[in-house]
């Protein structure tokens, strides 16, 4: 009876998540008139895609999202791992210095997104990728910091002793060994951030432009004057959500992995 | 050239305590010499400044004549083996145990003739294409001596290898060790909390507390001449028995007095003794040294069991004695066949000659003639 009621919770709880995502996959593949039917599946049409790709720009700002996202992981992961490592292992700039770096994360966005155009208007990067990669890599860099300075507190510093003993030199040692051994954390701390920057909104309307919209702001730019294309809205939304579920199998097998198995003990 | 040296090495920690203080030993070449200590009494500290791993931050530390305090690790050319093992998880055994010979710019094909020799000599072989992960604690032991081994390091340093593995593998391995130090010949600094590595595995023990170095000797001397009350309570289980008492001149004798006995002083020590006549002092006694049948010279005394553990080879009597109502207790170790219930009273005799008398202020041990020779 017990497990009735569990299995019964878990299917409500799961309707709750699982209902208005399938009812926006449902609604992308009706045509546009039929939106709002109660009926649950009167057409199938892929009309939706093809406009959306054909009549707005989203196929432009989906290439923007992917480069901004992947580009400001590629920036912020080096010195991510550098500070996390740092911080993990030495006693550089001690409890204050890993909370000042919080700092930023603590302020409401938007108190951040001022100063943040008045600074790249001045340099001449707003409405660009560029400017946009480098604003997420600054803004996830502490997020990341903080996650990967956990991953490297769990690897047992014996290892690398060990290294050094065997005739590495500090940076080896962090080269050949930390690094090898943490990649998990690492690739898994990427994808994060590759998904922070992906949903982000604020920032990418402030700081782009129509060239250079991200997939969010190309979304909020379908509720028009008209009236939301909430048949093109939908189509837009399950693309969005496309690179996030591939993100979610990627991290899972790697934080569930525990690479430092076998190592010690 | 592997000798190893500490000139008065004291490491003192940011938060103002001492991780080690004053540590003054020589160790030779070839030597296997034995940290032994509690946990957190500065051994492995002790162990990781010699690596290089710790700063020194007084005192001088050589290998080889050669001051090393400002050395990295690396420079040093000694092996640890930790007792994590620290093995490269992403690396096969093949590849762990090359490790130090890649980063030292060896040859290909010399690295693999080295890790042959020492796979073969450690019974690795099979498994050189493993990874970590796949291998039994014994097998990652043997993996983490191999490693060392490959080097051909002046010196191996063991950091409690053998802390990880259950009783029988570690028996093995203190043995496979012993040996292995013989073939290769070179300075092995052991650091342990186990009494019996220490007492079986090195030619000196070093006893370390609170940082400290307090007794350095051969191990049966350490273990016939400990130099306090502590000593003589770690280097064996049971640990020596200690008994409040006083020392009286009687006669021309004189005589160890406490609540349940009475020992007269052995002839041999009445020279070092005489002078303590008439102070309160601490009777240690090992637990060997009480017997079931007496003996000219022996002592009675008269013990009510608290528990007799059977051990097979022996049966260790936990007792206690004296009327007073804090009653010591003691323990003995008899033979298989001695049982009694407990509860029972039943008398012992007591071996006075190899006695300690420690001062109960300073716990040091008073000086008296060594017993080795006697006991012989």
């Amino acid at each position: 009876m017990r497990r009735i009621g569990l299995h019964l919770g878990l299917l409500f709880a799961c309707a709750v998540i699982l209902v208005p995502l399938l009812w926006v996959v449902r609604t992308s593949l009706l045509p546009e008139h039929l939106s709002y039917s109660p009926e649950l599946m009167p057409a199938v049409t892929l009309d939706n895609y093809v406009a959306l790709f054909t009549s707005t720009r989203y196929g432009q700002s989906y290439l923007n999202s992917l480069i901004v996202a992947f580009g400001s992981v590629v920036v912020a992961l080096p010195f991510a791992a550098m500070t996390g490592y740092a911080f993990a292992r030495f006693k550089t700039s001690g409890r204050a210095g890993r909370f000042a770096v919080l700092a930023t994360q603590m302020l409401p966005p938007v108190a951040i997104v001022l100063p943040a155009f008045a600074l790249l208007r001045t340099v001449g990067l707003t409405n660009s990728l560029t400017g946009l990669i480098i604003v997420y890599a600054a803004v996830n860099l502490p997020f990341l910091i903080w996650i990967l300075m956990g991953f490297f507190e769990g690897i047992p510093v014996d290892l690398e002793w060990a290294a050094q003993t065997d005739g590495a030199t500090a940076w080896g040692a962090f080269w050949r060994i930390v690094l090898p051994v943490s990649l998990p954390g690492i690739a898994a701390a990427g994808v994060l951030g590759f998904i922070l920057t992906w949903n982000e909104f604020l920032f990418a309307l402030v700081l782009s432009g129509p060239q250079t919209a991200t997939v969010p702001v190309a979304l909020a730019a379908l509720q028009t004057s008209n009236g939301v294309q909430i048949a093109k809205v939908s189509a837009g939304v399950v693309l969005a959500v496309l690179p996030l579920v591939i993100a979610s199998r990627f991290i899972q097998r790697f934080i569930v992995q525990g690479l430092t198995f076998g190592s010690v003990k | 050239m592997s000798s190893i040296e500490l000139d008065h090495v004291s490491k003192l920690y940011a938060n103002g305590a001492y991780g080690v203080r004053d540590v003054d030993l020589s160790i030779g070449e070839g030597e296997f010499v034995i940290f032994l200590g509690p946990s957190g009494c500065g051994k492995s500290t002790t162990l990781r400044m010699i690596a290089g791993l710790e700063g020194i931050t007084s005192g001088d530390l050589r290998i080889g004549g050669r001051s090393v305090n400002n050395v990295p690790p690396r420079d040093r050319n000694i092996a640890v083996v930790f007792q994590s093992y620290a093995l490269y998880p992403h690396m096969s055994v093949r590849d762990n145990m090359g490790f130090g010979l890649k980063m030292r710019g060896v040859a290909r094909p010399l690295i693999e003739e080295k890790i042959r020799e020492a796979a073969g000599l450690l019974g690795l072989t099979p498994y050189l294409d493993r990874k970590p992960a796949a291998l039994s604690g014994g097998q990652r032991q043997r993996v983490a001596l191999g490693r060392a081994i490959v080097r051909d390091p002046v010196a191996f340093l063991l950091d409690e290898p053998l802390s990880n593995l259950d009783a029988q593998l570690r028996a093995e391995m203190r043995l496979e060790l012993v040996k292995l130090h013989r073939r290769l010949g070179r300075t092995i600094v052991h650091v342990t909390h186990d009494q019996v590595e220490a007492m079986t595995m090195g030619d000196r023990i070093c006893i370390m507390r609170e940082g400290r170095m307090i007794q350095v000797g051969k191990p049966l001397e350490v273990y016939a001449d400990p130099v306090d009350t502590f000593v003589a309570r770690f280097l064996a289980t049971p640990p020596m028995n200690l008994l409040p008492a006083r020392l009286e001149g009687r006669g021309d004798g004189l005589v160890v007095s406490g609540d349940g006995f009475t020992v007269e002083v052995p002839p041999m020590h009445r020279a070092a003794y005489a002078g303590l006549a008439g102070r309160e002092v601490i009777f240690g006694l090992r637990p060997e040294d009480l017997h079931e049948a007496p003996q000219p010279g022996f002592s009675p005394i008269e013990v009510s069991v608290v528990a007799m553990e059977a051990l097979g080879v022996e049966n260790i009597l936990v007792g206690q004695i004296g009327t007073g109502d804090k009653p010591l207790e003691l323990s003995a170790r008899l033979s298989r066949h001695f049982t009694a219930p407990v509860g029972a009273r039943v008398p012992l005799y007591l071996d006075p000659r190899p006695m300690h008398l420690f001062d109960p202020e300073t716990t040091r041990a008073f000086p008296r003639p060594s017993l080795r020779l006697v006991t012989n």
